[in-house]
């Protein structure tokens, strides 16, 4: 579904003149296939959010080869890639980035809003996958109405409610308790089980990594270990 | 994204920050109002200036004063040729019954002024009539708008020699029949001839007040019956009292003028005075509609301020959206929408604002100074002055300067709203 051939990425520090490159990643190959859920294990600073800021187009890497879907991305033009991002990506991040002048209902309506979907068949699809995540009692509330969990309930459904075959989430459990946390967890692996969505888990938790069917571990912008786990 | 939902997310978006944009939107309209009236004065003026000078003529007259290089009056022939221009519909040549004359109907007398004229010619310029109808035969004639209250008995004559005004003909002229008795040039007293004619009809009242219409038109026919005037010596007599060329409409008369202008004549026309004053006019407009254009862009300033400001507040949204699959061009659109809106809704509020405004204006001015130039005891009643005037054109103008310079002033800040990083917007604290 994603291959990734070494990739290479740094940032510019410094004052303008004394500029200094800080590697982030340095030739980072990894795969992720249809159907699974992969997550990217790292501490802070490995790069693993850089990693998932390059799929999602969100920046451009040094030097790098990235299909997805089969599609070579890395030549994509900021407009192309936001039409790429509207067909292929749903995304979960780590503090939910919902709408706060949106309902439930309207924040996860929001794609399809973006991709123009009429309002009846928008209508129809929300309510269905309010119910998958187990949100209809609060489609009307606002975000600050909501607890963690079901914002982060809300995130996952309005990455979920165009069908993308892949969704990106950037630290999906790290502004949740640990009770909310497996909720979540095991929402996102049902999810993938039933809709045979694939899932790409950037995190430093263990216990979150625990769930996916593959791993890698970065460190300090290198790959240092990644396979196949037993399914959980 | 369609259409209805762009406008709905806009709208979403103003109603969170109601007060700010209520704010944005009273400043594009005060500016535009502002624009609106400042030009509509140079408009009501206009207006002004052209219905009086309108309704001192008929539109469609060319008066022809004679020719160049030649003394000679204009003579038939000539006016014949003038008739075939195109454009020209009817030419009318009044003369003058030069020998003294007076009218009587009963016991009552005028000394009207009788004037010779081509029927056919007054009828095809289409000859104002207040009552009756164009003369049907030779034998009938058109009386002056004052024909009736000059016509006196010899008490009423008496008294208006004292200066008192009598009220003269109080009774319908039309179908009343009158006699002319058309005296020699030597003598006062009646000729022996006298003529009967029925009144056809009463001519338009004349649009200057001053005016006194004391005419009788009478067939051109008769000038061979009416006994020959001699001018006393050394006086000339002017063989016409006036040539008038009336052209299809108004939009002929300046190619007419024109035509006559080439040909040698001396004209003057409505359209003479038209384009001095319409060059005045559009330039004194043109004047007014940029300066009240420095009040729009004035007000373009809080657009760019809002709009700034919006897409400030809003970037960790717009850092959402793209990273949601927002195409750029759809969020520069949405700014410039929202831009839009309020240039839109500020014309609209400043265009009633602005007739309500104008309104009052041609309430309140117009009295005033009408009071003023009575106490000055300068006579303006029945002045229509129009101070403020906003015609289509002027509304058209004003929305497209308004509503441009709000999506123009809209612009840079949509354009920053494309620039935005996704990366560092979903950074942002919430």
């Amino acid at each position: 579904m994603i291959a990734v051939n070494h990739l290479v990425h740094s940032f510019k520090v410094g004052k303008k003149g004394g500029e200094r490159n800080i590697p982030v990643l340095k030739g980072v190959t990894l795969e992720v296939r249809k159907g699974e859920v992969t997550a990217i294990l790292g501490k802070s600073g490995s790069g693993k959010s850089t990693l998932l800021h390059v799929l999602a187009g969100f920046m451009k890497p040094d030097s790098a080869t990235v299909r997805i879907a089969g599609q070579e991305t890395t030549g994509l033009s900021a407009a192309e890639y936001a039409e790429f991002r509207l067909e292929h990506f749903g995304f979960i991040f780590q503090n939910f980035q919902l709408m706060p002048g949106l309902t439930a209902f309207d924040n996860i309506a929001l794609p399809l809003k973006i991709k123009g979907v009429p309002r009846g068949q928008r209508e129809l699809n929300v309510l269905q996958l309010l119910k998958e995540v187990g949100l209809q009692e609060v489609a009307d509330h606002y975000p600050n109405e909501l607890s963690g969990g079901q914002q982060q309930r809300v995130s996952i459904a309005r990455a979920l409610i165009t069908e993308p075959p892949i969704i990106l989430a950037d630290e999906p459990t790290g502004s949740l308790d640990s009770e909310t946390e497996q909720d979540v967890l095991q929402l996102i692996r049902s999810l993938n089980e039933n809709r045979g969505t694939t899932f790409v888990i950037i995190t430093h938790d263990e216990e979150v990594a625990a769930i996916a069917d593959r791993q890698y571990r970065l460190h300090d912008g290198e790959l240092v270990k990644g396979g196949k786990r037993h399914a959980v | 994204m369609l259409f209805k939902d762009q406008i709905g997310f806009i709208r979403q978006h103003m109603k969170r920050n109601r007060l700010r944009t209520a704010m944005t939107v009273l400043a594009a309209t005060m500016g535009c109002a502002f624009l609106i009236v400042l030009a509509s004065v140079g408009f009501g003026l206009h207006k002004t200036l052209m219905d009086e000078l309108l309704s001192n003529q008929t539109v469609t007259e060319i008066q022809i004063h004679g020719k160049e290089d030649s003394g000679e009056p204009i003579t038939a022939e000539e006016q014949e040729l003038i008739r075939q221009l195109p454009g020209v519909d009817a030419v009318v040549a009044r003369s003058y019954l030069e020998s003294p004359s007076r009218v009587l109907l009963d016991d009552r007398l005028n000394r009207a002024q009788i004037i010779l004229t081509d029927a056919e010619q007054e009828a095809k310029a289409e000859l104002d009539l207040s009552a009756g109808a164009l003369p049907s035969s030779r034998n009938e004639v058109i009386v002056g708008y004052h024909f009736a209250e000059n016509l006196l008995t010899e008490q009423e004559l008496i008294a208006s020699e004292k200066g008192e005004s009598p009220a003269g003909y109080r009774g319908d002229l039309i179908g009343e029949t009158i006699r002319l008795e058309v005296m020699s040039s030597e003598s006062e007293e009646p000729g022996p001839e006298t003529w009967e004619f029925t009144i056809a009809g009463i001519a338009e009242e004349p649009a200057k007040d001053w005016r006194v219409d004391n005419l009788v038109l009478v067939d051109e026919s008769f000038r061979e019956e009416f006994p020959v005037f001699t001018a006393p010596e050394g006086e000339e007599v002017a063989p016409y009292f006036e040539i008038n060329a009336y052209a299809e409409d108004l939009a002929a008369v300046e190619a007419v003028t024109e035509s006559l202008k080439t040909e040698g004549y001396y004209v003057y026309s409505v359209t003479e005075e038209m384009t001095t004053m319409n060059l005045f006019f559009n330039v004194l407009k043109a004047g007014l509609i940029f300066v009240g254009t420095i009040a729009v862009l004035i007000a373009s300033i809080g657009i760019f301020n809002t709009m700034t400001m919006a897409v400030t507040e809003r970037t960790r949204e717009i850092g959402v959206m793209k990273a949601i699959g927002a195409q750029p061009k759809l969020i520069q659109r949405l700014f410039l929408m929202e831009s839009a809106w309020i240039g839109i809704v500020g014309t609209m509020l400043a265009v009633v604002i602005s007739f309500a405004v104008s309104a009052l204006v041609n309430q309140l001015i117009p009295n005033i100074v009408l009071n003023i130039l009575a106490e000055d005891g300068a006579g303006a009643e029945g002045m229509n002055i129009i101070v403020s005037d906003i015609p289509w054109q002027l509304v058209v103008i004003a929305s497209f300067i308004s509503i441009g310079v709000a999506m123009v002033s809209g612009w840079r800040p949509a354009r920053k709203a494309t620039e935005i990083d996704v990366i560092q917007a979903l950074r942002q604290e919430l």
